[in-house]
């Protein structure tokens, strides 16, 4: 000590050297050396100047008996370079008044050195009797240790607060206990946490597993933690400590303050200094480590809490004794539990694991604690016999088919390691994440969520705010198969090739491993491959085009691998996030599962994307052709078709016919597509009396009409017809010539009166709800010359645009629709406007 | 300065957002939005139950620009939004008086 000039160098050190002492923390902290040395090294430095400020208030300060222990985190020499330091006044009387001065003078110095401490003074009586009403005076004092003066009143402590407080009854402990964890998690529930984790208070973090050791210290009466821990289990819970201790202590340093919020940024920081590689990878793979870490502390400290919260009173346990219920040779329930009857059960015959999930399922009961320990012990067993083995594939499929407490069993499969095992794929996703806002949670987790969202839906739990989605997972049939989807879809994650192409490549052989049917490995592989297919459609594409739902439902296929499609879709997207589902996403995907159920159930569409595959020549304009008009058309014709579409580029009007039997022909005619084309070819017809029978008229995504009649003439001039109607749309189509006035130049031809024959009733139906995209016209009556003219002029005049027209004579009467669009490419929905069209169309035909 | 809100399809919003960025503007905000105008809801009926999609589902974005800049951002907009079809959205522009930039305080055309 230098004279004491200035409060800063009078314990012999200056904050500058505190600050390079907490530095050199740094140094020792990366992974390379256990953090507990530098913590103890902080700690002991830290001692050395509480002592002396102590011993020097004594010096200038008298007072009676006292005794200073360190509390908390520092009383287990377990100290972040910025954590606040606890300390103790022990006095042998109350003297608070007496005792403040003097603790100033202990303090004020080590306030100087930037250092966070505080310290309360309070008698043994004090001690102890707070100590029973509040939580944190309990679990601070359970840390203390002894620094400096009176050590008598420190032994006066010890002996009544373990007797009186500490071992007297655990459960309200643990019940205490349990409360803080559950408040404390529930603050840090808020996804963000999950991307930007709190260390030290967060789910999984370092105040859970000192809360565990607090436990095992009551229960047990050891300080010894791992000596009670199955010794693989404890090994990984101490790797796991220790990594967020050295994230933690890293935290602290680089922020220079009590930081222990893992943000972005210092994730960024940190990554390199770990000896993470460079980049989002290295955060990546860092935080991956975060997660399991704090997956696995968490999971200490909720079994701990959960067993002796559980532990029946002596009392209860012998009422239970009788109450035992053997299930088979190896198992019984006893005390709510399930337990093992003999030890090596698990071992001797590894597949009693699975059935031992069955009953969990069937009997609704946790597992016993020595039995979570014997499973631990069995994981080695878990060989490929145990994998392929058919009874353990149809246990595991049949807990699925279930589907009740599913998410429960899955994570308790997944804490204990055996879904890595059962599922070797598995393991290439534990604790994965991706270095982004939207992916909150690790790719594993995410995937039992899914599954837990899917099982949501089949209680019923979202029956209010999603009827559609529910009564669909009600229904669904195998439902197995989707639950194992949900759990494999993301099982592509993390490697560099496209994850929905490798996962579905995976997710089959998995499939085929469990012994399912080779369909539904293929629902599998194709719900993997697929599972952003949907979403990307809804959110992406203009589902009022039908030419996107039409290319989707071409995708699907089958009406029920659509059903599954949505129902995984949902389950994704909810597992991401709370917030990533919204109602606006909602609509979206809803209504392209409507449209494309509708369009599926109509016409199944399966057969016919495969075989036009086959035709080499259409592959360049297969994306414009509409599947209504393949359906319509051997492969052979639209190849042809193809060609007469390539010819009009040069010329703009191609008109094709073959003559059948002298009277009848089959015309073909391909051009632009402009409004009222097909009411001008139905004029020029009737200019050249050719009696229409059939037609069938298409217009493709490039604007390339290609229609279709079926025409007759009885009179067999049908080829001199056919020549003057194929002049007739020239003038009309590229000459421009209006058809009005070629119609008005011809003369009538004289009429016989005609033949008195039944008469056909006149009936014209407007339909909405037969295609999401058109309103359907339906126009029955009596057939006559140009009574197809006459009916598409109407329809033109209404401002209809006839996309699609199936035209039919059944004797003297005519059966056609029209699929119709307004000019804004919406269905006709007006009343006022349906009930015009209606009456005109009824007037032309009379 | 002008603030131009753009009510428009959900599927038009990438187009949109390319455009605009192509013409130099800095930034923007989006949300899912729901609503209606003539473009009433509907009922979409599945296997005979009704359900009923009161509101549809639209994107809204939220931008403020200098005044030279909004001939060019509004004629933009248009044109990438339109499908010639009921339920293309409307564009808002009005009159901002201030704009601040929190991190600097920075203020005016600066902060945009």
């Amino acid at each position: 000590m230098n004279g004491g000039k200035t409060p800063f160098d009078k314990l012999g050190v200056t904050k500058e050297e505190l600050i390079q002492i907490r530095n050199r923390i740094a140094g020792s902290s990366t992974l390379l050396i256990s953090p507990e040395e530098a913590l103890q090294e902080y700690s002991n430095k830290l001692d050395q100047l509480i002592r002396r400020a102590f011993q020097l208030a004594q010096a200038q300060e008298s007072v009676g008996s006292v005794c200073l222990i360190a509390v908390g985190g520092y009383g287990r020499e377990e100290l972040a370079p910025y954590s606040d330091i606890d300390l103790l006044l022990l006095h042998s009387s109350s003297r608070d008044e007496e005792l403040s001065p003097f603790i100033e003078r202990v303090l004020y110095p080590l306030w100087d050195l930037g250092l966070e401490v505080s310290c309360s003074s309070r008698s043994i009586h004090e001690c102890l009797k707070m100590a029973q009403s509040d939580l944190y005076i309990k679990t601070s004092l359970i840390d203390r240790r002894y620094l400096d003066g009176e050590y008598e009143l420190f032994r006066n402590l010890n002996d009544p607060f373990s007797k009186k407080i500490l071992y007297r009854n655990i459960k309200p402990f643990a019940e205490s206990l349990k409360q803080e964890l559950h408040l404390r998690h529930k603050k840090y529930e808020d996804p963000h946490y999950t991307l930007e984790p709190n260390v030290k208070e967060g789910i999984g973090g370092l105040r859970d597993f000192q809360m565990g050791r607090w436990l095992i210290r009551v229960r047990d009466e050891t300080d010894r933690w791992d000596s009670i821990l199955f010794p693989d289990l404890s090994r990984r819970l101490e790797k796991s400590v220790r990594f967020l201790w050295t994230i933690r202590i890293q935290l602290h340093l680089l922020s220079q303050r009590k930081q222990e919020d893992f943000t972005f940024e210092l994730q960024e920081k940190i990554a390199p200094l770990l000896g993470f590689p460079d980049g989002t990878k290295g955060i990546e793979k860092m935080m991956r480590q975060y997660h399991l870490s704090a997956q696995r502390i968490a999971s200490f400290a909720q079994d701990l809490l959960n067993h002796i919260l559980r532990e029946p009173s002596a009392f209860r346990k012998t009422f239970l004794f009788f109450r035992r219920k053997r299930i088979d040779e190896n198992f019984e329930i006893a005390f709510g539990e399930i337990r093992l009857l003999h030890p090596m059960a698990l071992k001797r015959d590894p597949t009693q694991l699975m059935t031992l999930f069955q009953y969990c399922q069937s009997y609704k009961v946790l597992m016993d604690f020595r039995l979570e320990e014997a499973i631990l012990e069995a994981l080695p067993f878990l060989d490929d016999r145990f994998r392929t083995s058919e009874k353990v594939n149809q246990i595991f499929l049949s807990l699925l088919r279930r589907g009740e407490t599913l998410g429960l069993l899955l994570r308790k499969m997944h804490d204990l390691g055996i879904l890595s095992r059962f599922i070797p794929e598995f393991s290439e996703i534990e604790g994965l994440v991706h270095y982004d806002l939207y992916h909150i949670h690790p790719v594993d987790l995410h995937s039992i969520l899914a599954v837990e969202e899917l099982e949501k839906l089949k209680n019923g739990f979202y029956e209010k705010e999603y009827p559609l989605l529910t009564t669909l997972m009600k229904r669904l049939e195998k439902q197995e198969i989707l639950f194992l989807t949900a759990l494999l879809h993301d099982i592509g994650k993390g490697r560099e090739e496209d994850h929905s192409l490798i996962g579905s490549v995976l997710g089959k052989r998995i499939a085929r491993r469990m012994g399912l049917s080779k369909e539904e490995q293929e629902w599998i592989g194709f719900l993997i491959q697929h599972h952003l297919l949907m979403l990307e459609v809804a959110f992406r594409r203009n589902l009022h085009d039908e030419q996107v739902i039409l290319r989707f439902a071409k995708q699907i296929k089958e009406v029920h691998r659509l059903k599954m499609l949505y129902l995984l879709t949902f389950s994704d997207i909810r597992a991401v996030g709370p917030e990533a589902w919204t109602p606006w996403k909602n609509s979206l995907l809803m209504e392209l599962f409507l449209k494309t159920s509708h369009l599926l159930e109509k016409d199944p569409l399966g057969e016919l994307s495969s075989q036009f595959s086959s035709l080499p020549q259409t592959s360049e304009y297969l994306e414009y052709l509409p599947l209504r008009y393949l359906s319509s058309y051997p492969p052979e014709e639209v190849a042809h078709h193809i060609e007469m579409a390539r010819s009009i580029e040069t010329h703009p009007l191609k008109v094709e016919w073959v003559i059948d039997q002298g009277t009848r022909g089959k015309l073909t005619i391909c051009t632009k597509d402009q409004y009222g084309l097909f009411s001008k070819i139905t004029g020029c017809m009737f200019l050249n009396r050719i009696n229409i029978l059939e037609a069938r008229i298409h217009t493709w995504d490039n604007g390339i009409a290609l229609d279709t009649f079926w025409v007759e003439d009885l009179t067999r001039e049908i080829e001199r017809r056919l020549e003057g109607f194929k002049k007739d749309l020239h003038r009309v189509l590229v000459e421009k010539i209006p058809l009005n006035d070629l119609i008005s130049k011809r003369e009538e031809p004289a009429r016989l009166t005609p033949k008195v024959i039944p008469k056909v009733k006149k009936e014209v139906k407007i339909n909405n709800e037969d295609s999401d995209f058109y309103t359907l016209i339906e126009v029955i009556g009596e057939d006559r010359m140009g009574i197809l003219y006459e009916i598409t002029r109407t329809l033109t005049d209404y401002g209809c645009n006839i996309h699609f027209a199936k035209v039919s004579t059944l004797g003297n009467q005519i059966i056609d629709t029209f699929y119709v669009q307004d000019e804004w490419g919406e269905k006709i929905t007006d009343r006022f406007k349906i009930d015009h069209l209606k009456k005109a169309l009824l007037h032309q035909m009379s | 300065m002008k603030k131009i809100e753009a009510i428009i399809k959900p599927f038009k919003l990438d187009e949109v957002k390319n455009a605009l960025t192509k013409i130099g503007v800095q930034g923007m905000t989006i949300t899912e939005v729901k609503g209606f105008g003539r473009q009433r809801g509907h009922t979409e009926v599945y296997r005979g139950t009704e359900y009923k999609i009161d509101f549809l589902p639209k994107v809204k974005i939220e931008l403020v620009t200098a005044d030279e800049m909004v001939s060019q951002v509004v004629e933009n907009l248009e044109r990438v939004a339109r499908t010639g079809k009921i339920g293309d959205g409307k564009i808002f522009v009005s009159s901002v008086e201030e704009v601040i930039r929190i991190r600097t305080g920075e203020r005016g055309k600066d902060a945009l």
